[in-house]
């Protein structure tokens, strides 16, 4: 019953640069425990709808709703604190942090945090910290990333920063985890492996909404799938419903 | 040691102490939560204006000098509120240039700050006496200590010394705390660190506030020592001894900051004053910024890391718990 509630949904978004209307009218709901894929030709805006989601571009016009609230016109960081968590197409990793750190980053509220809390010193924040360090030793583990604990992220492979930005993403706890492309730029091994991952994490019950344009992935870990194309919403449904209709087939040959 | 030395020595430490509480200041704005704040040396001109005003006296029509706020607060009121004057107007700055602003928009408009407030203070002679600055700023206590002028040097280099250690600790305290490792994250990526919830503006304005006010509190304790304060000692290439200093010592990183103070503004430049006078007067001057110029371009090129890098955070190991044999 509550897995088929929407956790996010988009009505009437419009979002122009200049004269090239990169959004024009999207509309469509992420679905609660549910890996909404989001697939359409290039330029058919789904970077851009994702930021307006994120709070990252500001919408002309339209509503963004999550997890029961309005959140139209939020900045990002007040977006994140209710657990809208985003990847990004291009890697983000802090690149003079340790994975380790990368990952203690993204812990919410943290004691140590404040100036007050930072100044008060171990005393204060230790406890706190060590249970986050614990944590996140934990999904390192689960990734297979434990041996690079202490390794600069910026040192990282392609690959393993995208296996990075998914770990932080979850040490933030979210209610829905947004990838922008998590397979972008990274060696097919790799991207089974984070695949698995993804399957996984569906499994458990997480939320997520996924840009991307391997078709074949899009079709093992999505559904529904949202097509797009010319900012527009022009398909819901899953897989085999969306592929089976004309105006998508167009949009993927004709662009 | 003769008293000469003695004199010379002490000055010395009184301008690296100084020198290392601007330094750290400035640090933490651009090292750690990078902050490009090309204006920094403005910050330390106004606290060091504020406690001159403070420490003067009212004015009065035959003074020699002309400024506003004049008042003989006690010690150590005038440093106090440096400080908080600084602060507060590192917040109208940063309130203004922080928010929207593109981090290199912000450089730029910091750099404008820069020239613009020298112009400002040299033209307003109502302001702050213009061109010729004020002089004859009292030093601190120096009545109620009732000491020689030597010994009250040392003990002003010791009070020095105590400000620079709580600058340290307090610099050291966010450096080394999850709100360290969070303004480091969005040095690197802001954008990421926004999208894991960090306010990045409030951050910035954060920093950059404590930046301001502790450039204000190394002004204010440099000006009562010095006893004057001019346009003329804080044109903003001083800001770029400062960011020398930094990449020299090594970006944000307390320890190797300190060790560029003492190797860029007070090292290198002690040490070319005492070059021989050569081709014509100020040509030493004049290569001392160049010098600065090429010395922050080559640690750009080579060493970007500087002499002593940046240091990551080190935990605890993890628990041994699966290598126990079974009895």
């Amino acid at each position: 019953m509550e897995k088929t509630q929407p956790i996010l949904s988009a009505s009437d978004v419009h979002r122009a640069f200049g004269g090239v209307k990169a959004v024009d009218g999207a509309t469509f709901t992420a679905l609660r425990g549910r890996v909404t894929g989001l697939i359409g030709p290039n330029g058919a805006g789904k970077s851009t709808l994702m930021g307006i989601v994120a709070g990252a571009i500001p919408a002309d016009a339209g509503h963004i709703e999550f997890d029961g609230a309005d959140i139209t016109g939020l900045p990002p960081h007040q977006i994140a604190r209710r657990g809208l968590i985003r990847t990004f197409q291009l890697s983000a990793e802090f690149s003079k942090l340790t994975v380790l750190e990368n990952l203690l980053v993204a812990a919410p509220a943290q004691k140590g945090e404040s100036l007050l809390g930072a100044e008060l010193g171990r005393l204060y924040w230790g406890r706190d910290e060590d249970a986050l360090v614990a944590r996140a030793r934990e999904v390192l583990d689960r990734f297979a990333m434990s041996p690079k604990e202490n390794e600069l992220a910026g040192n990282l492979s392609g690959g393993q920063k995208r296996l990075l930005e998914i770990m932080r993403a979850l040490m933030a706890r979210p209610k829905l985890l947004l990838l922008d492309e998590p397979f972008a730029g990274v060696n097919p091994t790799l991207a089974r492996e984070i695949e698995q991952y993804l399957l996984d994490l569906r499994d458990e019950g997480l939320s997520m909404i996924m840009v991307e344009h391997e078709l074949g992935v899009v079709e093992r870990l999505c559904d529904p799938v949202v097509v797009m194309a010319q900012g527009k919403v022009i398909g819901e449904g899953s897989m085999r419903e969306v592929t089976a209709r004309q105006e998508v087939l167009d949009a993927y040959l004709i662009g | 040691m003769s008293d000469a030395t003695q004199f010379y020595l002490s000055t010395l430490l009184i301008y690296l102490f100084i020198d290392i509480m601007g330094v750290l200041g400035l640090n933490l704005q651009f090292g750690v939560a990078g902050i490009i704040n090309f204006a920094y040396i403005v910050f330390v001109a106004v606290g060091a204006y504020t406690a001159a005003v403070l420490s003067l006296g009212p004015d009065y029509p035959d003074n020699f000098q002309h400024y506003v706020f004049g008042a003989s607060l006690p010690f150590p009121l005038p440093i106090i509120a440096a400080g908080a004057t600084s602060g507060l107007l590192s917040l109208v700055v940063g309130v203004i240039s922080l928010r929207r602003l593109r981090s290199d928009y912000q450089a730029m408009v910091m750099l404008v700050l820069s020239l613009i407030a020298t112009l400002v203070a040299s033209n307003a002679t109502w302001l702050v006496n213009g061109p010729a600055g004020l002089a004859t700023v009292p030093p601190p206590l120096f009545d109620q200590l009732g000491l020689a002028q030597l010994d009250y040097q040392w003990v002003y280099a010791a009070w020095a010394g105590v400000l620079t250690v709580l600058t340290y600790l307090f610099v050291r305290g966010i450096t080394r705390s999850p709100l360290g490792r969070t303004l480091r994250a969005m040095r690197d990526n802001d954008r990421a660190a926004a999208a894991l919830g960090k306010g990045i503006t409030a951050l910035r304005l954060m920093v950059f506030v404590i930046g301001g006010v502790i450039a204000g509190v190394s002004g204010a304790v440099f000006v009562e020592f010095i006893g004057a304060w001019s346009p003329g000692s804080w044109l903003y290439p001083e800001t770029f001894v400062f960011l020398a200093a930094i990449l020299v010592g090594g970006v944000a990183n307390n320890w190797g900051v300190m060790v560029g103070t003492l190797l860029v503004p007070v090292g290198f430049l002690e040490a070319t004053r005492f070059l021989p006078p050569i081709l014509y007067p100020g040509f030493v001057e004049a290569m001392q910024w160049v010098c600065v110029g090429l010395l922050i371009l080559l640690f750009l090129w080579f060493r970007p890391q500087g002499l002593f890098p940046e240091q990551p955070g080190r935990f605890a190991p993890r628990p041994q718990a699966s290598t126990r044999t079974p009895p």
